[in-house]
């Protein structure tokens, strides 16, 4: 299982939907599943994901895996400061700088 | 033709002088790092009547340049003792660039008692007596001066706090916003001390009948801000309705505590529980439950196209304060273990009231909370203790002198600051590149020094693991062109949309070029970059500072901060590198 927290528009995804609370979705989770899958099976679209993709707190790109991490903070495409500038993720080889 | 203004505060005169070769090509952080090295004896004591205080607008502030009114000042800084630049978002830079006048040097001391005001117009400057003003709230200081010099569309006005006037080191410079509120500092480094050693309240400046700033190439320099204009406007961040105009700087409380980088509780922790009831999103649907309609962020500065300055508004729909920043919502916020944003917002006006910064305040709160002067997360008492500040009383004193006065006034090991300067808002356990620009700063901790700029500009090759401590390029490039663009008088904002729209960065360095009738090209800016460093390490090597001062505090190496459970563990060597 891992807990996906949610942020901005992909809060709409979860149960909580209040910006001032946690918008939490439990899934299960394999270790081999990247963060589009993840992202996918919530029905989140691709299109919609930011650059900030945080795995256990570490930024990660889209196709990396999950592994045993137990918390993704996902962002969406109008939330991406920073990390994108100063940082290469995790698992960056699907990624065009 | 352009001058540089002189004010001599022991004598009260006011003189105009030539620019001198050396500066022709010179405004913004390059000028004041460059008046301050060439005229401020590096040994002196920052409340001497030997410190000067130096203002420069950019290049190109005052233009109709998008997003380009910093005003930038400098100063040896009686936080740090080192150099020191920080700059703001105002109408106030840009009417002394219409009115001709490069730079503003405040040097020397008025005997006695008194307060005073300088009032600059196309005619001149003069003096009028202040004491009408010291000791009051700036919120009444700038609405009685407003009203004493012709109102908000006639004048703009810097001006310091109480704590300025009993020259506390995390005293800010303070200067209006568009609609005239005093909410926009150049706030670090306690160069509103300086002002207040000097015995100088406030600059008012009226631009009436001004010519305006001359353009070398006016095709080149439009040319230059249409591609600059289009790069911001489109960009997902720097558009309208984007992430900055929708959430503010705030947007990063939620991201940077994702990342376990947001430092909690005077950095024992780099997640905050409660990030999610403080963060840009929470202020922007509290604002809409409470005003009845989505409210968009505004320009803090004429011709910003950004406007990413926020207000919070009471339960009953009125405007309790503008801007809680991100570093201002952490530092009062997280930092300090409150999570309610209307005390968040009292402290922020508090702060705004009284003309201190942020973020040092905020450190120093911290650190007294360490010390047991308060429970962690008790707004109630953190708000008492910004009166203190504000009435000048002897513990308000300690806690306005900043995070390390604090720290040693209440036994407290863990203050995490660089060279005096408490660290803003974002873990260096976490985000080691952040911790490398700190070490190295010319001015103590300081996320501006080398914010967001990506190392492909300057052409170093690929980007860097968060936690791969090989960052000495990353860090000394990133603070080569921070300077650069502190310079021009752009808001650092355009980072985001210059790096990603080449012709946006483009445009940027056309418009220099439309200006000056310089030949730069995008190499320059690292170049040039280099060269306002150079200036200010040498005024701090003359200062006494050595490499042993690039470190972080000791705590940092042995505290491993949750969720990643890291410590700081950058070789000195690596440190070392970045300007060795």
């Amino acid at each position: 299982m891992i807990e996906v927290h949610l942020y901005g528009k992909l809060r709409r995804f979860a149960d909580e939907q209040d910006p001032r609370a946690a918008s939490v979705v439990t899934i299960e989770a394999a270790s081999t599943d990247s963060i589009l899958d993840i992202a996918e099976r919530i029905g989140i679209p691709a299109s919609e994901l930011g650059a900030n993709l945080f795995l256990d707190g570490r930024y990660a790109s889209p196709d990396a895996s999950v592994g045993e991490a137990t918390r993704l903070g996902l962002f969406p495409d109008d939330m991406q400061l920073l990390y994108k500038w100063y940082f290469r993720p995790q698992g960056e080889s699907a990624v065009a700088d | 033709m352009e001058r540089i203004l002189r004010i001599d505060m022991t004598d009260r005169t006011a003189t105009f002088e030539e620019i001198p070769e050396r500066y022709a090509r010179r405004a913004g952080r390059w000028l004041t790092s460059s008046i301050v090295h060439d005229e401020v004896p590096p040994e002196c004591h920052p409340l001497s009547a030997e410190n000067k205080v130096v203002f420069s607008p950019g290049f190109l502030t005052g233009t109709a340049a998008p997003t380009s009114s910093r005003i930038s000042v400098g100063a040896k800084s009686p936080l740090t003792g080192t150099i020191k630049e920080a700059n703001a978002g105002t109408g106030w830079g840009g009417r002394l660039a219409r009115l001709g006048i490069r730079a503003i040097i405040v040097e020397g001391q008025a005997s006695g008692d008194g307060w005073w005001l300088i009032k600059i117009t196309s005619d001149g400057a003069g003096f009028e007596p202040a004491d009408t003003w010291a000791g009051q709230r700036l919120s009444e200081t700038y609405a009685s001066l407003f009203d004493a010099h012709g109102g908000r569309q006639s004048v703009d006005i810097c001006a310091i706090g109480s704590a300025g006037e009993h020259r506390m080191a995390a005293a800010g410079v303070c200067f209006n916003d568009r609609e005239g509120r005093p909410t926009r500092y150049a706030g670090r480094g306690g160069l509103g001390a300086v002002l207040g050693s000097k015995r100088l309240k406030a600059i008012v400046v009226d631009d009436s009948g001004a010519q305006g700033v001359q353009l070398s190439d006016p095709v080149l320099f439009e040319t230059g801000r249409k591609k600059l204009t289009e790069a911001l406007t489109s960009h997902d961040i720097t558009k309208p309705k984007g992430a900055l105009n929708c959430y503010g700087t705030a947007v990063l409380v939620n991201i940077i505590n994702e990342a376990g980088a947001l430092p909690t509780r005077n950095f024992r922790e780099g997640r905050f529980e409660g990030a999610s009831k403080i963060a840009g999103e929470a202020i922007f649907a509290g604002n809409k439950e409470r005003t009845g309609g989505e409210l968009y962020n505004h320009a803090c500065s004429p011709g910003c196209i950004i406007g990413c300055s926020n207000t919070w508004h009471r339960p009953d729909g009125s405007e309790h304060t503008s801007c809680i920043e991100y570093e201002s919502d952490w530092a009062l916020g997280a930092n300090c273990g409150i999570d309610d944003l209307d005390a968040i917002g009292e402290l922020n006006l508090l702060c705004n009231e009284y003309g201190l910064d942020t973020i040092e305040i905020g450190g120093a709160l911290a650190v007294a909370m360490d010390g047991g002067a308060a429970s962690f997360g008790d707004a109630k008492r953190a708000i008492e203790l910004l009166h203190e500040i504000g009435r000048g009383s002897p513990l308000g004193r300690i806690l306005g002198n900043g995070a390390v006065v604090t720290g040693r006034a209440f036994g407290v090991e863990r203050v995490p600051h660089v060279k005096g300067q408490n660290m803003p808002a974002y873990e260096p356990r976490a985000i080691k590149g952040i911790g490398m620009t700190y070490a190295v700063s010319t001015m103590g901790a300081d996320h501006t020094s080398g914010y967001t700029i990506a190392p492909e500009i300057l052409g170093v090759s690929g980007k860097l693991d968060p936690a791969d401590p090989n960052k000495a390029e990353l860090a000394r490039n990133f603070q080569y062109a921070t300077a650069f663009i502190d310079s021009t008088g752009h808001c650092l904002f355009i980072a985001f949309a210059i790096l990603d729209i080449a012709s946006g960065f483009e445009g940027m360095v056309d418009e220099c070029n439309g200006v000056l009738g310089t030949k730069w090209t995008p190499e320059d800016v690292g170049r040039i970059g280099g060269e306002i460093i150079a200036l200010e390490r040498s005024f701090n090597e003359k200062a006494g500072f050595t490499a042993l001062d690039d470190r972080l505090p000791g705590f940092m190496t042995r505290e491993p901060l949750p969720p990643h459970n890291t410590v700081w563990d950058v070789p000195d060597a690596e440190i070392d590198k970045v300007h060795g």
